[in-house]
């Protein structure tokens, strides 16, 4: 029974019992995914959309980058015991501050680049708490599969 | 700045541990081109606690020496005006600012966190940008949200009026400008005048979050704003305040930067905070 905190740019699996959380999400996205019948799952928070910027990161931390973090991820799931087809997927955060216009909506682009690789991927979002300028706390609970979002002193299901 | 010290008072600057004379003196010192070594040295040795703290960071591996360092000296010039001004400001501030900030939902920690992650945000900035600075920006960058913590404390209740603006799209310093009388940036300005700090770092801290309201328009304050906006993109020490504020086109098109540059400096930020972190806890 461990409760991982990942940060920024970081990445955790888990089974029942474990609790994995990220705190304060502003423009990076985090994900879920969760098996529900054997019970394991995974969390990631990304910075940035595309690995390009900076190739050598991405190989020494997938999980900097959108398009490397998220098959990642997967990859890691899977290899715990879940399966793609029960996986369920959930995306928070991808927030933007105040009139971000082209210059600082990274958290737009993170969103755009997620969603195309789920697409391409045939695996499709279950729930969402995306945009926005709030920052984002996010609680992925492997037991029950319950993920929570807190923010600014709520805190609800997704 | 008449009506902020009215709302700033003398109680609010003593919550707040006083700068040392030594601290300030030698961060001004520091921004004198005439001043060397040894007179730097000459004041830093008059306090006991920064002395040591000198003597601990010149002496940590983060800053990359390897043998010891017997004389405060040989400490002051092995870490050179870059390290200095953030060993001194860290001496004075970081166990204030290590603390929560009950009000702006902080918990212990992150106030220090953000000003460290803005403070590498900027080199890395600085670095990309290829040109020369005054190394005071680390001060300011360190100092900048110092006024969250008077603020913080004097909040109350009034934060749900702060939160109701900030729900309707006004930015989270202008709502506190209009709930409160005055904003974190002006309450650290008034800090920073009280201890004394040199006009240019007030003015930093003053505009951080409206650069093109200052009187003055300036390379410092341009990339600490934007170090700013890395930071809360990527939820760096963020509280209640979150992403509510309005970054500057202005200081992007000034410095001649495009997203990806800014990108580039945030894939760079979280390994150097970590680090920085970790020197200035060892100092
Ligand atoms: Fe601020
Ligand atoms: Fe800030």
């Amino acid at each position: 029974m461990t409760n991982t905190v990942i940060g920024v740019g970081g990445m955790a699996v888990g089974r029942v019992g474990d609790t994995l959380v990220t705190y304060a999400l502003g423009s990076c996205l985090g994900l879920t995914l969760y098996d529900p019948e054997t019970r394991v799952g995974g969390l990631l928070h990304a910075l940035l959309p595309q690995s390009k910027i900076n190739p050598e990161k991405a190989r020494d931390n997938p999980a900097m980058f959108v398009n490397t973090g998220v098959p990642s991820l997967f990859l890691a799931v899977y290899e715990l015991g879940g399966v793609k087809e029960r996986l369920v997927v959930k995306a928070a955060g991808c927030g933007a501050p105040l009139g971000a216009g082209t210059m600082f909506n990274t958290g737009d682009r993170n969103y755009t680049v997620l969603k195309k690789i789920l697409w391409k991927n045939n695996v499709l979002l279950d729930a969402e708490d995306v945009g926005g300028s709030k920052a984002r706390t996010v609680t992925l609970d492997l037991t029950t599969g319950k993920v929570t979002i807190s923010s600014g002193g709520e805190r609800r299901e997704l | 700045m008449k009506p902020i010290e009215k709302v700033v008072t003398a109680a609010d600057l003593q919550m707040l541990p006083p700068i040392s004379p030594a601290a300030s003196k030698v961060l001004k010192l520091l921004d004198d081109p005439k001043a060397d070594a040894v007179a730097i040295q000459r004041v830093i040795q008059y306090d006991p606690g920064l002395t040591a703290n000198v003597l601990k960071a010149a002496n940590s591996p983060y800053f990359g020496f390897r043998q010891e360092t017997l004389s405060l000296r040989s400490a002051v010039v092995r870490l050179g005006s870059r390290w200095l001004h953030q060993v001194v400001v860290a001496s004075f501030a970081k166990a204030a600012m290590e603390q929560d900030v009950p009000g702006y939902d902080l918990p212990a920690g992150e106030l220090w966190r953000h000003a460290v992650g803005v403070s590498v945000a900027s080199d890395r900035l600085v670095a990309l940008l290829g040109v020369s600075v005054a190394d005071e920006i680390f001060t300011a960058a360190l100092l900048h949200d110092i006024g969250k913590i008077v603020l913080g404390q004097k909040v109350g209740s009034d934060v749900q009026r702060i939160e109701a603006a900030t729900a309707a799209g006004v930015s989270f310093e202008a709502a506190e400008r209009a709930v409160l009388g005055l904003d974190h940036a002006a309450a650290g300005a008034c800090l920073l005048e009280a201890w004394a700090l040199p006009q240019q770092l007030v003015d930093v801290v003053r505009w951080h979050h409206q650069p093109e309201d200052a009187e003055r328009q300036s390379l410092v304050l341009d990339i600490v704003h934007l170090a700013d906006v890395v930071c809360l993109m990527l939820g760096i020490g963020t509280g209640r305040d979150g992403l509510c504020y309005r970054p500057s086109t202005g200081a992007m098109k000034r410095l001649q930067l495009k997203v990806s540059d800014l990108e580039a400096v945030a894939a760079e930020t979280p390994l150097g905070l970590e680090e920085l972190l970790a020197g200035l806890n060892a100092a």
